[in-house]
């Protein structure tokens, strides 16, 4: 899978955030809930993508956060 | 018992300062009793029972001087006539201001000054705005008996300052100006040369003002009671003859201003001495570098064209609006309704701002909105909002005089916030101590009379490494306020960042190498911050243009929580906001998620406030951020932006970035007062207008809401906020407002921490200050000062997480970026007046041993690259940064300092990291290239 610029940039948005979050607890739900207040639902969906064809890009705990939206 | 009477007496000088005392005296004046505070001078407590005593080296923005012996007095049981200036009321005291003895003695002074004074009032400058000519009338001084001996008449006059003349031959020697230069401005340039007779004003070491020490804050001219200090303007064009306050629309200090004119042209502005923010204080931007409103590149009739390439063609307003609407309308149709956004600008009003979102989220159809500080202070929103509760500054910019401690972090003060600068050096000059937090040693670390206790020169890219070793030695030595903690903050929430905080991974010795600043250094500022009895942040874009930006918001914030520094006077934690309307654009809901006063458009009371007031559904999911519609575009899928007021090009990171994503819309509506680089690319230009046509309001630094009223007409014929009303119309949904007011009282109905504003109130009051609603009619200067916004004040933990911009050997050198005095932003302002004096183009500074390293001497042209592209200009060495960082500025679109920084952001709210690049320097050919 090829990404254009958006969709690179969204994988290091994901991927910064979950290494920023503030408390190390349940770091999956607190993505999702940064996500939801600060991302559009298409930025979100994209995401959903990526995870499902390159699943490597993505940190663990993003990849989770993507599976707790489902 | 009289009711003491220190009341604002709008435009009278009372001669000295106001006293602080808490106890008052009554004293006499000519037999009427006057309660003052105890230390009022004489002349201040006549002058508030209604007596004005002549007074010429007197005024009451400076400490009393006592030096030109007109404002003598007889007091009944004392010998002699003491000056009214310099003695202080005591209880009982009995004043006589006006006797024959007085006169006689004011006169013969009045004599002796006039007879070394050229006798020219009548075409004098200063001709009916001249304290020297008034209190000759008041004493009635009728002739001069001296005969022609030895004077002053044929002393020079220096016009080396762009905006102000110096005639040495009209000086009375009365210290006005050097006084107002050491005591307001802080920055000591003007001394008395030479003694007795020979005695003058000289600019620092007898230089001309240009090329002495003088910043051109205007407070000499202010102070100098006679035509010797006066601005050119003035010269050239005469007396003012009407006043309109306002706003200045420069930087977030806010300052107040007064506009003097001849008819509809401006002559000069004069800071207001009732300003809340600067209290008649100026800098060189407000007081005199306004000149680009009616530069002859203002563009002031509606243009467009078919495409970027084409030539622009000036349209009437209907067709351009028009024209508008309809590329929107296309976009819509064939893209969907996301394909569209727009940019608020933090020079714009809060009106002109609250419309223009209105129209994104009500017209549109979208919350894709954004505002020029996400590039910023979006960092601060988050962080305290987490923290507090709200996205604001906790004090008053008055407050720091109560402050003992102040810490700076990454800021300038100095240059990026010169009014506030100097109230700042006032406070540190009495004593206060100062940590500086910043890779450069900037002004406020070593000027006149003030050094830094501490200079913690950390690496860029480390403040979250630093306030936290911070916070580790307040926490492992028991400096924690434990019962503010437990009275005023999540105890939770407080216990878990303790543990963390206390981690040994968190200590300063852990931390050293990383940060490059010694353990011992933290301990010692921690020990200063923690145990002084008020400790005051102020910080700015150093803190949040990083990718840690709002992780340090929040440190800074858990920091002043721990030790009590939260709630009351001189404490806090204070944004120094960039632009003049960032708090304000930022509270009218300039943010993709947020609807004005912060709330998200996914809370359903507040959006059902906004439907039910607007009439139309609004959307509950956040919308895109800048960086996001730019990114959107370069896919295809984001077509059409309208941007007031912005210069995006120029201003945000990675500009081939940016070029790339304008360049891929099919239509771009820039708003702006001149053909800025952004308008490259645009379809549709829609003149704005500047300060001096605008009617609003504009909210500074510390919440507060100034008027900014209509000193001029709009020169293209329209306000802004009815040009976008018009478009909006023009896409089908109507805002209908006959006035400005008229919007603010729907920014009042619907935004909670609004509720009690409007223009009639800001009119009666002068200024007020957020939250002014049901609970604080009159305002709140200090917030969080009985509980939180939020309730109880939440701690964050804060781990450091290095940014992924890191020196290689390809790029070993770290950029950082920040502003000058004399420029503002992009400079589309400032490069179009005088201030290009004093800076005519972007330099970067390059530490010595980095310089000669790469052959590079001090005035060479460089080629400066980074991961991201290059671009060339001028080094300067300097030793005001380490050896492994380079600093510059982004003032000039020549040198496009945003070509080479990247788009790494904060990982919360995608500020851009302009605070870390990695570069390479080398020598370079004299061609400058833009972007």
């Amino acid at each position: 899978m090829t990404f254009d610029y958006n969709q690179q940039h969204l994988i290091k948005m994901a991927n910064q955030i979950a290494g920023n979050m503030p408390t190390r607890e349940n770091v999956p739900a607190q993505i999702v809930q940064h996500m939801m207040q600060f991302w559009t639902p298409p930025m979100r969906a994209d995401l959903k993508k990526i995870a499902e064809h390159t699943a490597e890009l993505l940190s663990d705990d993003v990849l989770a956060a993507v599976a707790m939206q489902d | 018992m009289n009711k003491p009477i220190e009341i604002a007496i709008e435009d009278l000088d009372l001669g000295t300062p106001a006293a602080l005392s808490e106890s008052t005296v009554t004293v006499h004046i000519d037999g009427k009793a006057v309660d003052v505070p105890a230390g009022t001078s004489i002349m201040r407590a006549a002058s508030l029972a209604g007596t004005q005593i002549p007074k010429l080296c007197a005024t009451d923005s400076l400490d009393a001087h006592g030096s030109c012996r007109l404002c003598l007095v007889e007091v009944e049981g004392r010998k002699g006539t003491p000056a009214s200036c310099t003695t202080p009321c005591q209880e009982g005291m009995s004043v006589k201001t006006q006797t024959p003895r007085l006169d006689k003695l004011r006169k013969g002074v009045m004599e002796l000054y006039i007879s070394d004074h050229p006798l020219d009032c009548l075409t004098c400058s200063a001709n009916g705005d001249c304290e020297l000519q008034d209190m000759a009338g008041v004493v009635g001084l009728r002739s001069v008996r001296y005969e022609e001996g030895s004077n002053h008449l044929d002393a020079g006059k220096d016009n080396s300052n762009p905006y102000f003349s110096f005639d040495a031959s009209k000086c009375i020697v009365c210290s006005r100006c050097v006084r107002a230069c050491s005591e307001v401005q802080g920055t000591f340039a003007l001394t008395i040369a030479a003694r007795g007779f020979e005695s003058k004003v000289s600019p620092s070491e007898e230089n001309a003002f240009l090329d002495s020490e003088c910043v051109s804050c205007g407070a000499c001219v202010q102070a100098c009671p006679t035509a010797t200090l006066q601005e050119k303007q003035v010269i050239d064009l005469g007396v003012p003859t009407r006043k309109v306050k306002t706003t200045c629309a420069y930087c977030g200090v806010g300052c107040s201003f007064v506009a003097e004119l001849r008819g509809d042209e401006l002559v000069r502005m004069v800071p207001d001495k009732q300003g809340g923010a600067n209290a008649g204080h100026s800098c060189v931007k407000g007081r005199f570098a306004w000149g680009y409103a009616t530069h002859s590149d203002r563009i002031t009739r509606p243009m467009v064209r078919e495409t970027t390439d084409s030539e622009w063609r000036e349209v009437e307003w209907p067709e351009a609006i028009a024209f508008a609407a309809d590329r929107f309308k296309a976009i819509q149709q064939k893209h969907g309704i996301d394909a569209l956004g727009g940019i608020t600008s933090s020079r714009c009003t809060n009106e002109e701002v609250y419309v223009v979102q209105k129209m994104v989220r009500a017209s549109l159809q979208t919350n894709n909105v954004d505002t020029c500080a996400r590039v910023c202070h979006s960092p601060t929103g988050y962080g305290l909002k987490q923290t507090f509760g709200t996205s604001a500054g906790t004090q008053d910019f008055a407050s720091v005089q109560q402050a003992d401690v102040i810490m700076v972090i990454g800021a300038n003060p100095t240059d990026a916030h010169p009014v506030f600068g100097s109230r700042m050096k006032r406070r540190l000059r009495e004593g206060a101590k100062l940590i500086v937090i910043d890779p450069r040693s900037i002004d406020l670390v070593k000027s006149p009379h003030i050094k830094a206790t501490s200079h913690l020169q950390l690496q860029p890219g480390t403040n979250v490494a630093v306030v936290n070793a911070l916070a580790h030695v307040i926490a492992t030595e028991g400096w924690i306020d434990e019962a503010f903690v437990q009275e005023r903050c999540d105890v939770a929430s407080f216990n878990a960042w303790r543990r963390f905080i206390s981690l040994p991974e968190n200590s300063p010795e852990n931390l050293a190498e990383i940060s490059g600043v010694a353990a011992e250094t933290i301990r010692e500022a921690a020990a200063t911050y923690a145990k002084a009895g008020n400790s005051a942040i102020y910080y700015g874009l150093g803190v949040t243009e990083h990718s840690q930006g709002s992780t340090m918001v929040m440190a800074m914030a858990n920091l002043a929580m721990a030790t009590g520094n939260i709630g009351r006077d001189g404490v806090g934690i204070n944004p120094l906001r960039g632009q003049n309307n960032v708090q304000g654009a930022c509270d009218m809901g300039s943010f993709p998620h947020e609807f004005s006063g912060y709330r998200h458009v996914s809370d359903e009371t507040a959006r059902e406030q906004f439907t039910a007031l607007w009439g139309v559904d609004l959307r509950e999911e956040p919308g895109m951020r800048i960086p996001n519609m730019l990114d959107a575009a370069i896919s295809g899928n984001f077509r059409g932006m309208y941007i007031q007021g912005e210069d995006i090009a120029q201003s945000d990171p990675n500009s081939q970035h940016v070029a790339a994503a304008l360049s891929a819309m099919d239509c771009v509506v820039v708003q702006d007062l001149f053909l800025n680089e952004t308008s490259k690319f645009a379809h549709v230009f829609l003149p704005g207008t500047s300060f001096l046509e605008k009617d609003g309001t504009f909210t500074n630094a510390e919440r507060r809401i100034n008027r900014v009223r209509p000193v001029v007409p709009p020169a293209s014929g329209l306000a802004e906020w009815e040009v976008t009303c018009a478009l909006s119309e023009a896409m089908g949904y109507t805002m209908d407002y006959a006035n400005a007011s008229e919007i603010m009282d729907e920014i009042a109905a619907l935004t909670p921490t609004f509720a009690g504003v409007s223009f009639d109130l800001l009119d009666e009051r002068g200024s007020i200050q957020w939250p002014c609603n049901e609970q604080a009619p009159e305002g709140t200067p200090i917030m969080h000062a009985q509980r939180f916004v939020r309730g109880e004040g939440q701690f964050v933990t804060t781990p450091y997480v290095p940014t992924d911009e890191r020196s290689t050997r390809k790029f070993p050198l770290l950029l950082t970026t920040g502003r000058i005095l004399s420029q503002y932003n992009v400079g589309a302002q400032t490069r179009r007046t005088d201030n290009t004096v004093w800076h005519a183009e972007d330099i970067l500074e390059i530490h010595e041993a980095d310089a000669e390293l790469r052959g590079v001497a001090d005035g060479d042209w460089i080629e400066v690259a980074s991961r991201a592209g290059s671009t060339r200009m001028r080094a300067h060495i300097s030793d005001d940064i380490p050896a492994g960082v380079v600093y510059t500025t982004f003032h000039h679109p020549v040198s496009g300092t945003n070509v080479i920084t990247t788009d790494n952001s904060d990982w919360a709210t995608n500020c851009p990291e302009y605070k870390v690049t990695a570069v390479e320097i080398r020598p370079s050919s004299a061609i400058a290239v833009g972007m």
